[in-house]
């Protein structure tokens, strides 16, 4: 990583006081200048760096991080920094509840509202989201795709603006293909946090989603705003895995696994 | 010195912190936090839909709404919420969510003296686990003037309070003092040269006092309000390590 601190910068305070494996920042802690390659001038989120050509060119910041005035860069946010050597990435991973819409995002929506050019969708943000009809495999003026309110549809963040609605798709716009998007039929849907999300959707930290597809089959839908959608053959069964993802978001690998177990054998 | 409050020595001291986070079910974060025997749990709802006529076009609303102990919301209440709402206002960086609402419910859950210095430290922590974007974070500390002795009493109880020549209500924020800045006297200068500053963001006095006690309030609350920010911090990341377990085994 950084090698040197080559301006020598005064400010080096390191506010890191967390453990070794973790490092928990707080809203308004400095990223510590001579680990990330402190940047002399800044753009948009891009910061270049002119004092060593060595010296990776840009930092990017991700969630979570935000460059102020006087060329520090600062949290904005309580969470885990996270960084990669790949282009000099820095964020920070936080959990919350409230869903606040980005490009690209998988997520599960609520249909709310229909017009002759839109479905409106709750997918949990401040405003609800737009979701052109156009927007779905082989759609077309004459074909239009026909859902119902309360129905639930997978779609992706297809635009997001903090001063506009959130608008979606169910399709790929380049190939025309749903890519798996569409409506959830059957099935049940329940709220988790977007911390725990995330880790849903991550293969190597969704433990119990692995631990219950030991026990019987299932199909899921992790949308990125925290909702989850499942379909088992058996009521019984969606209870049981709604109820041990829901209990799992505070548990360690090994409780994880005993905790699956148990409600197995309760059933 | 010996304190009306037992369980303390030292007029300096601060009572024993607790805090509890995520423990609403429907709000987008909460917390409790208590200072001894005060108690206040705070609620954040947002960014969430706003009525058209509470709508800031470029920026979020920020609404707070205090609940007293016993009865409706009076006066008192109202202005706790004045108060908070207009700390936090240049806290919460509300640009990056404009048309939306950011509502924060504090309900006193018990009262032992110093509610609102615990009202803005449960606040600031509901804040932070609803994931509310903040330029910085705040913590809160009380500390009163004794009548008889002129001593300065920190985080005093309700007994303590009766005895109260003035009360002093102190917000700092986390940023650190400029301490590079050693020789260019621009802010605050202490006449006995032991300079402690900090970002002060609210601060509230009532009762009767001279400059000079004043002065020495602020640098009592000051070094109070660091072990406040101490806690908060440890508080933070206990969660956050309970969070990621399973990625660490």
């Amino acid at each position: 990583m950084a090698p040197k601190n080559k301006k020598g910068q005064a400010d080096a305070a390191d506010e890191s006081t967390s453990a070794p494996t973790l490092r928990v920042i707080l809203p308004g802690d400095q990223l510590p200048p001579h680990e990330a390659n402190l940047p002399t001038g800044q753009d948009e989120d891009a910061v270049s760096m002119m004092i060593d050509q060595r010296a990776p060119p840009t930092i990017k910041l991700g969630p979570g991080l935000t460059p102020m005035d006087d060329d520090t860069i600062i949290s904005v946010k309580a969470g885990v920094l996270n960084h990669t050597d790949i282009g000099n990435r820095w964020w920070v991973e936080s959990n919350q509840r409230r869903y606040v819409a980005a490009p690209g995002e998988s997520v599960i929506g609520i249909v709310t509202g229909k017009t002759g050019e839109h479905y409106k969708m709750d997918i949990g943000t401040a405003q609800p989201a737009l979701l052109p009809v156009l927007a779905f495999e082989n759609a077309t003026k004459k074909n239009r795709p026909n859902f119902n309110i309360g129905d639930l549809l997978y779609c992706r963040v297809a635009m997001a603006n903090k001063d506009m609605e959130a608008e979606l798709d169910c399709v790929n716009p380049t190939t025309g293909k749903s890519d798996g998007f569409g409506e959830l039929k059957g099935g049940f849907a329940f709220k988790v946090s977007l911390g725990l999300a995330r880790r849903l959707l991550d293969p190597r930290q969704a433990v119990v989603l692995r631990e219950l597809g030991k026990h019987f089959p299932f199909e899921t839908a992790v949308g990125m705003n925290g909702k989850v959608w499942i379909n088992s053959a058996s009521t019984a069964h969606t209870i049981l895995i709604a109820n041990a993802i829901k209990n799992s978001e505070f548990l360690s690998t090994a409780q994880c696994q005993s905790m699956v177990k148990k409600m197995v054998e309760r059933i | 010195m010996a304190r009306l409050d037992k369980s303390r020595t030292s007029s300096h001291q601060l009572r024993p912190f607790f805090t509890s986070q995520n423990l609403l079910n429907r709000a987008d974060g909460s917390a409790q936090f208590d200072f001894g025997g005060t108690s206040v749990l705070c609620s954040v709802v947002g960014p969430a839909e706003v009525k058209i006529r509470d709508e800031k076009l470029d920026k979020a609303t920020l609404e707070v709404l205090a609940r007293p102990l016993v009865g409706v919301p009076g006066v008192k209440d109202k202005t706790i919420e004045q108060n908070i709402r207009e700390t936090l206002e240049p806290l919460v960086l509300s640009g990056l969510h404009p048309r939306t609402l950011l509502q924060i419910v504090v309900q006193t859950m018990q009262d032992d003296g110093c509610v609102q210095s615990t009202a803005f430290n449960a606040t600031m922590l509901a804040l932070i686990d609803a994931g509310v974007p903040l330029n910085s974070i705040l913590g809160s500390v009380t500390c009163m003037i004794d009548r008889k002795t002129n001593q300065v009493l920190l985080d005093p109880t309700r007994e303590e309070l009766a005895q109260a020549k003035s009360t002093h209500v102190f917000v700092f924020d986390n940023k650190a003092p400029p301490a590079q800045s050693k020789g260019d006297e621009d802010d605050v200068v202490m006449e006995d040269g032991d300079r402690v500053e900090g970002h002060v963001l609210f601060c509230e006095s009532t009762g009767v006092f001279t400059e000079a006690e004043y002065f020495e309030c602020y640098q009592v609350c000051y070094k109070g309000v660091q072990t406040v920010h101490g806690f908060l911090r440890t508080a933070v990341q206990k969660k956050f390590e309970k969070e990621h377990q399973q990625l660490q085994d």
